[in-house]
């Protein structure tokens, strides 16, 4: 009796997994008749050439016992914008979390796999957390600059980080370090599209900035301690539309320069601004990976197809 | 609910661009009919009929822009609506055709080359049109392969049209001489075949859009 149950359910789990190491991708059918859609490995298999700036590898989150990110493995290319959309509660905000090591401050929250940039594992025991996050920056949904004038919230990070070194630099130089801050404080600003806006204003406080501003002033405080990979988490959904194109046209143009990771609920956004997207679903599984024109016109899983149309259930 | 009412959007497009295919299909057939039994009658109602496909041709194009802005649809959506948008264009090209045929079934002439047989050409447009509107109808890419398939067949009949003719003014010896009534049979019978393999490389289009639309691949497009 037991025996025999055993050869079914062998069985059973043959002929599935025959089902999904069939070389056409599509939805597979279990035997019961449920279609239930298997995840094919070509399907988050996205190539290109030159190296990744960031290498994840089998990728697993959990925050106590819930599974946030289920064996995630992605490379994303450098100086382009990937953007990883998916429903709430998908895993794609803690996907983007770990890739600065941020989940590290949540208590509950495990983390297990690999993930690379420039192919260093940022997991390795003593990774320096301050540098990790220097080179990888974060800009979250609502603007949080400092209380403090414009000036203060961008030389605030490099003061903290590089300014020791760099006011040494300046002595040594001869040059002034006022001058230094100065030229950085242009510069960041300038690459954020908002000193025409706040040349004149450096020392009034950050806070009477609109939201849009505010949230330029984030990516400028960002860039300022000169990143490679930039972070955001749903950069314009607390914006209105004008500021929201602002700042879609900056991400534009960082891309030149650094490697900027998107998490978006608006996936018209994501068409937009993206050069690659991955699309999370329901338990934390990336489910397709690609161009982002071929995801958004011909994607390969029903299931995204479903989601991005709005065919929900 | 917005999904819904969008899905019934793209159900009625869908619909009304069989509908005007169809339509214009049947006005393809009549002026096949009427260009063979110099029906006159028949050949003004198709060529008085295009004002209304015209009309309705941009009624549905003004459509889906409504439905590219209003909704952008992506993937599957969007598929459908690009191509329908394209496949717009091919019906009413066809509608256009049409006309040509009616008009000159209206000034018919003596027939030259009697042996051949325009029925069998325009039979073969005529299914292809059919059978393409089918498959868009049914999202069936089997299908529309068939109608690319078909379009070989048309292709070769009415290059044997145009040999005959040469084979036939070869054998007439015509020269510098040739007369004003043959030089217009000739030319009338070219441009209806050519007008007729025509109708068929339009229904390959929309066989073709329909394929892209169901598989998103271009294979068929050329």
């Amino acid at each position: 009796m037991s025996e025999s149950s055993l050869t079914d359910s062998e069985m059973e789990t043959g002929e599935l997994d025959e089902s999904t190491a069939g070389i056409d991708a599509g939805g597979s059918t279990t035997t019961d008749g449920e279609t239930e859609e298997e995840v094919q490995a070509e399907w988050t298999d996205y190539s290109f050439d030159g190296e990744p700036k960031i290498s994840v590898e089998d990728l697993d989150v959990w925050y106590g016992d819930d599974h946030a990110i289920q064996s995630v493995s992605m490379d994303i290319p450098e100086e382009s914008v990937t953007a990883l959309i998916g429903p709430s509660g998908c895993g794609k905000s803690t996907f983007l979390r770990s890739i600065n090591r941020m989940n590290d401050r949540i208590n509950i929250a495990r983390t297990d796999g690999r993930v690379a940039i420039d192919g260093q594992d940022i997991y390795q025991d003593g990774t320096d957390l301050v540098e990790l996050r220097k080179r990888v920056g974060m800009v979250f949904q609502s603007p949080n600059p400092f209380p403090k004038s414009i000036r203060d919230n961008i030389a605030y990070g490099p003061r903290k980080h590089g300014d020791i070194e760099r006011g040494l630099l300046a002595r040594l130089l001869g040059r002034d370090e006022k001058a230094e801050e100065d030229r950085l404080v242009e510069r960041s600003l300038r690459q954020a599209a908002l000193w025409d806006e706040v040349s004149d204003r450096l020392d009034d406080n950050a806070i009477g900035l609109s939201g849009g501003q505010q949230q330029r002033l984030c990516i400028a405080r960002c860039l300022a301690v000169d990143p490679e990979v930039i972070l955001m988490d749903e950069p314009a959904s607390a914006l209105d539309p004008v500021a929201t194109s602002k700042i879609e046209d900056l991400i534009e143009e960082l891309s030149e320069d650094y490697t900027v990771v998107v998490v978006t609920h608006n996936m018209q956004q994501a068409a937009r601004i993206s050069d690659q997207t991955a699309v999370f679903l329901t338990g934390g599984e990336l489910v397709e990976y690609g161009d982002t024109d071929q995801i958004f016109e011909n994607p390969e899983s029903q299931r995204v197809e479903d989601y991005i149309t709005g065919k929900f259930g | 609910m917005p999904r819904e009412e969008f899905q019934a959007e793209l159900d009625d497009l869908r619909d009304a661009i069989v509908e005007l295919g169809r339509t214009v299909l049947a006005g393809f057939e009549r002026a096949a009919v009427a260009l063979v039994e110099n029906d006159t009658e028949a050949a003004r109602a198709v060529i008085d009929g295009d004002a209304t496909v015209n009309r309705r041709y941009l009624d549905l194009e003004s459509r889906c822009i409504d439905l590219l802005a209003l909704q952008q649809p992506v993937a599957g959506d969007l598929r459908f609506v690009a191509s329908s948008f394209k496949i717009l264009t091919d019906i009413e090209r066809i509608g256009d055709l049409a006309v040509n045929l009616a008009e000159r079934a209206r000034d018919k002439r003596e027939d030259y080359l009697p042996e051949v047989n325009v029925d069998d050409l325009t039979g073969i447009a005529a299914e292809m049109l059919d059978r393409a509107l089918d498959a868009y109808a049914a999202g069936n890419a089997a299908a529309c392969r068939a109608v690319a398939d078909q379009d070989d067949e048309l292709d070769g009949l009415c290059e044997r049209v145009a040999g005959l003719v040469m084979e036939d003014l070869v054998g007439r010896e015509v020269g510098h001489e040739m007369g004003d009534d043959l030089m217009a049979g000739v030319r009338r019978l070219l441009l209806t075949v050519r007008d007729i393999e025509r109708v068929g490389d339009h229904a390959v289009n929309i066989a073709a859009r329909t394929l892209y639309m169901v598989e998103g691949t271009e294979t068929l497009l050329y």
